[in-house]
């Protein structure tokens, strides 16, 4: 059964052309000349029920503008989709019901009142059952440990413990699927982690269908089965996490700063390393974990130099997707 | 906004059941928005404070000026108000006034950054919601509102002794706050089109001042102004409950919750369509 | 506002001709916004004409006052907030300033920190209420030599006591901290007192208005200044004002004191 499924869904967007100046202003106000910007460009989407998919894509390739066609807030300017049942352009309300949204940088907490009371708002907007509401809000809040903060108002929260409680809420209803939109901006490593796993963990004990975009590379290897990547509207990349890892996440930006300088000519040489650079002290490098370890990378400086400071991070989506065209 | 309905509404009854069914869970819907708009408003205590002490410093001037303006005595009647009719008026009105909470600007904001289309994936109409929301929190500065003035006229002029008057205020409020919502509302929309509704709003605000009756009965204006006013949706916002209140005896009333329900009725059909054609821009532009 | 600057007045005055030369261009940058800007307030102000046009249909004197009294008090209340918010467009925001930590910016540069404040922003709207000013003044005043001068004299001590007034109420931000909300109010309550005919007060609220909340001072010019001249209301306008403006330089020095002392930052948090 599937949960999503959109064949050829193409959104373009008529912009107003204006030109410099005040009489730039006026005459595109008199005689609007029109471009047309394709955002999506035919896109195939097959989501399974209780699937994990994540889509991917740098900034303005099209992420939101799909996720807003699937959720029916816009119409394609072309073809078609399915979520759980419904055209979401033309049954949005009847959709409602049966999805979640969380988009990661608007709230739908009440700011000044403790969560309590958003979760009773949402639970009566569902029209959940009194007794029905009561216990899954007391499940909710026994999984995602919302014990302590329940009765603060959301604007003392962290970031952290509200994003806990913006996702509790939305699965307040259960909805078959869940859209979650950049669900880990702005959280640190540790919290971060959190919130992956209470999404997987929903996902598998309810078998919540989750459609998750972000631009983290983490998200998508901790929490999905499978990744879309879009970019420049189109679909660039549809396959099993699993292959993502090998193949394009398998690549590490280690940089470390030295005690003292260093001429590039003195680094040690350790087989797949790429794209050595050094700019004073600092010296950056791409690891291909399938070639070398970090350990072994960092063998060849431990001892050799003097180590002040050290990070091991995933590549930005940026080279990712630089690195899946090189490929094909 | 439509709800999954089942196979019931297939016959007549079984419609109509749905169409009650729907009505009442909307019921139910906006009497949470409500609870929860109330609850934050509790964060705003000296807003509210403060305004209650402008209140208290303009009733005290208005008081001032009128009572001058009668020359202090309270036997004379001009355009059929006394001095003691014609100064509870303007708490009744000052009251509706600053009991509005700034909608239009608040709609204005969502639709500009995009919550307006949050507020799509819930399954409650937008407007609805917001009305909601509104109510809730006018009907609680209202009923503070008339306490706050009546500390300042009612030891000027003598007690509020309006008998069923307090029954038209009341009942006509209800509809004059719907009024000044869906004005509100309208111009607040206009965000979908149009850059800035701040120019638009006020002269909306302006006119109701002036046009509906708060500073001045529209009975005390020349006869040419009180022709236009009769025209024009203002008046039902706040010289008709004041004036109600103050001229006991309701046998305007029918008349008066007429003019409101045709009023309704147009300003409702406004804020529709006009939601609706945003929402349509919104689908094919993303606002 | 500390006065031991380098160059003194010839400096300062250069330095706040600068000021306004840059408000002024940008303010001119969005030049449709600007006019539709001061074209609102200027229509606003008449609104308030337009109900004291039905009002004096009604009762034609009221002690002693005429339509054309109060819309003279109109021109001098309005032009006289005018002018101060176009040149001091901050005077309005001082409270804001202080309790949300603008100030730092201010003190980090070596001008009069008062002067600086209140100059660093014009008030697009305001130049719709001192054109008003000016239209009603060469509408119904006395358009002769000295009664120019006369009305010239009432926008300066009408623009003067708002400054001054507000500087008091801004200056609350040293000491309470956050407000904001009150300043605002105060602002507005105080607009509203000096656009109605003192006259109709009586007693204590009278004399309330000519002391502690000094709204009569503005509210009467068009009465003791314009319409029957009398030297003592006039000399203790001018009395009024100037203590009211050196009360708040000072309250301001003492305030930046304690700002400087560090002691609102636990008042702030």
């Amino acid at each position: 059964m599937e949960a999503l499924r959109a064949r050829g869904l193409t959104k373009a967007f008529r912009v107003k052309r204006k030109d410099q100046g005040l009489g730039g202003s006026l005459r595109s106000w008199l005689r609007p000349e029109w471009e047309e910007k394709i955002a999506v460009a035919n896109i195939d989407l097959d989501v399974g029920r209780g699937e994990t998919v994540a889509f991917l894509g740098p900034n303005g390739a099209g992420k939101s503008t799909t996720i807003k066609m699937l959720t029916g807030i816009l119409h394609p300017s072309s073809g078609e989709a399915t979520v759980v049942g419904f055209t979401p352009w033309r049954e949005r309300a009847k959709l409602a019901y049966r999805i979640g949204t969380v988009f990661g940088q608007k709230s739908q907490l009440w700011y000044h009142l403790p969560p309590l009371d958003t979760f009773e708002l949402i639970g009566r907007i569902y029209e959940m059952k009194r007794d029905d509401y009561a216990k899954r809000r007391e499940d909710l809040i026994e999984r995602f440990e919302l014990g302590p903060y329940l009765r603060t108002p959301v604007r003392k929260l962290s970031l952290g413990e509200r994003m806990r409680c913006e996702i509790a809420a939305s699965l307040l209803h259960r909805p078959e699927l869940l859209f979650l939109d950049e669900p880990t901006i702005g959280l640190d490593v540790v919290v971060k982690q959190r919130i992956r796993e209470l999404i997987r963990e929903r996902n598998r004990s309810e078998e919540t269908t989750v459609f998750l975009t972000s631009h983290d590379a983490g998200d998508v290897e901790e929490l999905c089965s499978r990744v879309l990547v879009i970019h420049h509207g189109g679909l660039l990349l549809d396959e099993p996490v699993e292959r993502i890892k090998r193949d394009v996440l398998s690549r590490k930006t280690i940089t470390i700063t030295l005690a003292a300088e260093v001429s590039p000519e003195e680094l040690p040489c350790v087989q797949g390393t790429e794209n050595v650079a050094v700019a004073g002290r600092q010296v950056r490098l791409e690891v291909d974990l399938r070639r070398a370890g970090v350990e072994e990378v960092l063998s060849g400086f431990i001892g050799r130099f003097g180590i002040e400071d050290l990070t091991v991070e995933d590549p930005p989506m940026e080279e990712i997707i630089k690195h899946i065209y090189g490929e094909r | 906004m439509d709800r999954t309905m089942g196979d019931s509404s297939r016959t007549e009854a079984g419609k109509a059941v749905a169409i009650w069914g729907a009505g009442a869970a909307a019921f139910a819907k906006s009497a949470a928005v409500a609870r929860i708009t109330l609850r934050q408003m509790m964060f705003y205590k000296t807003d509210f404070l403060l305004r209650c002490a402008f209140l208290l410093m303009i009733l005290y001037v208005f008081s001032q000026l009128w009572s001058a303006a009668y020359g202090g005595g309270e036997t004379g009647s001009v355009a059929g108000f006394t001095l003691k009719q014609l100064l509870w008026y303007l708490v009744f009105t000052e009251a509706l006034t600053l009991a509005a909470p700034p909608i239009c600007s608040r709609i204005e904001q969502e639709v500009k950054n995009g919550d307006v289309a949050m507020r799509l994936v819930r399954p409650i109409s937008y407007v609805l919601y917001h009305y909601a929301s509104f109510l809730a929190e006018a009907a609680l500065r209202f009923a503070i509102h008339l306490l706050a003035g009546s500390l300042v006229v009612w030891p000027i002029v003598g007690a509020p002794n309006f008998g069923y008057g307090w029954a038209a205020l009341l009942s006509l409020s209800l509809g004059a706050l719907t009024v000044t919502f869906l004005m509100a509302a309208a111009i607040g929309l206009c965000a979908f089109w149009i850059e800035e509704t701040r120019g638009l709003e006020f002269v909306l605000q302006k006119l109701q001042f002036t046009l509906g009756g708060m500073l001045l009965p529209i009975d005390l204006m020349p006869d040419w102004l009180q022709r236009i006013c009769a025209w024009l949706p203002f008046r039902a916002a706040m010289y008709l409950p004041a004036r109600a209140a103050v001229h006991s005896g309701g046998d305007h009333l029918l008349r008066d919750l007429g003019v409101q329900a045709v009023w309704l009725a147009v300003l409702g059909a406004i804020v529709a369509v006009i939601f609706r054609r945003g929402a349509v821009k919104l689908h094919v532009n993303g606002g | 506002m500390s006065t031991g600057d380098s160059g003194g007045l010839r400096a300062i005055a250069a330095f706040l001709g600068t000021c306004w030369k840059i408000n002024l261009a940008s303010a001119l940058e969005y030049r449709l916004s600007f006019a539709l800007l001061a074209g609102m307030m200027f229509i606003n102000n008449f609104i308030w004409l337009f109900f004291w046009n039905l009002f004096f249909s009604r009762f034609p004197i009221v002690q002693g006052w005429e339509l054309r009294d109060v819309m003279l008090m109109w021109a001098i209340g309005a032009g006289g907030f005018g002018w101060v918010n176009l040149l001091f467009g901050n005077f309005t925001r001082i409270a804001t300033i202080v309790s949300t930590g603008e100030l730092d910016l201010y003190l980090a540069q070596p001008k009069p920190v008062l002067l600086h404040v209140l100059a660093s922003r014009m008030s697009i709207t305001a130049a719709g209420d001192f054109v008003f000013g000016l239209v009603i003044f060469a509408w119904v005043g006395e358009r002769t030599l000295l009664g120019a001068l006369a009305f010239a004299l009432g926008l300066l001590l009408a623009g003067l006591l708002f400054l001054g007034v507000m500087l008091h109420v801004g200056c609350l931000a040293f000491f309470i901290g956050n407000s904001e909300g009150i300043a605002q109010q105060a602002l507005g309550s105080f607009v509203s007192l000096s656009t109605y005919p003192s006259s109709i007060f009586k007693g204590a609220a009278r004399a309330m208005l000519f002391s502690l909340i000094p709204a009569g001072f503005i509210s009467y010019l068009p009465i003791g200044l314009l319409k029957h001249f009398d030297p003592w209301f006039v000399t203790a306008a001018i009395a009024a004002t100037a203590l009211i403006g050196g009360s708040g330089i000072a309250l301001f020095r003492f305030g930046l004191k304690r700002y400087a002392s560090g002691n609102l930052i636990a008042a702030r948090s």
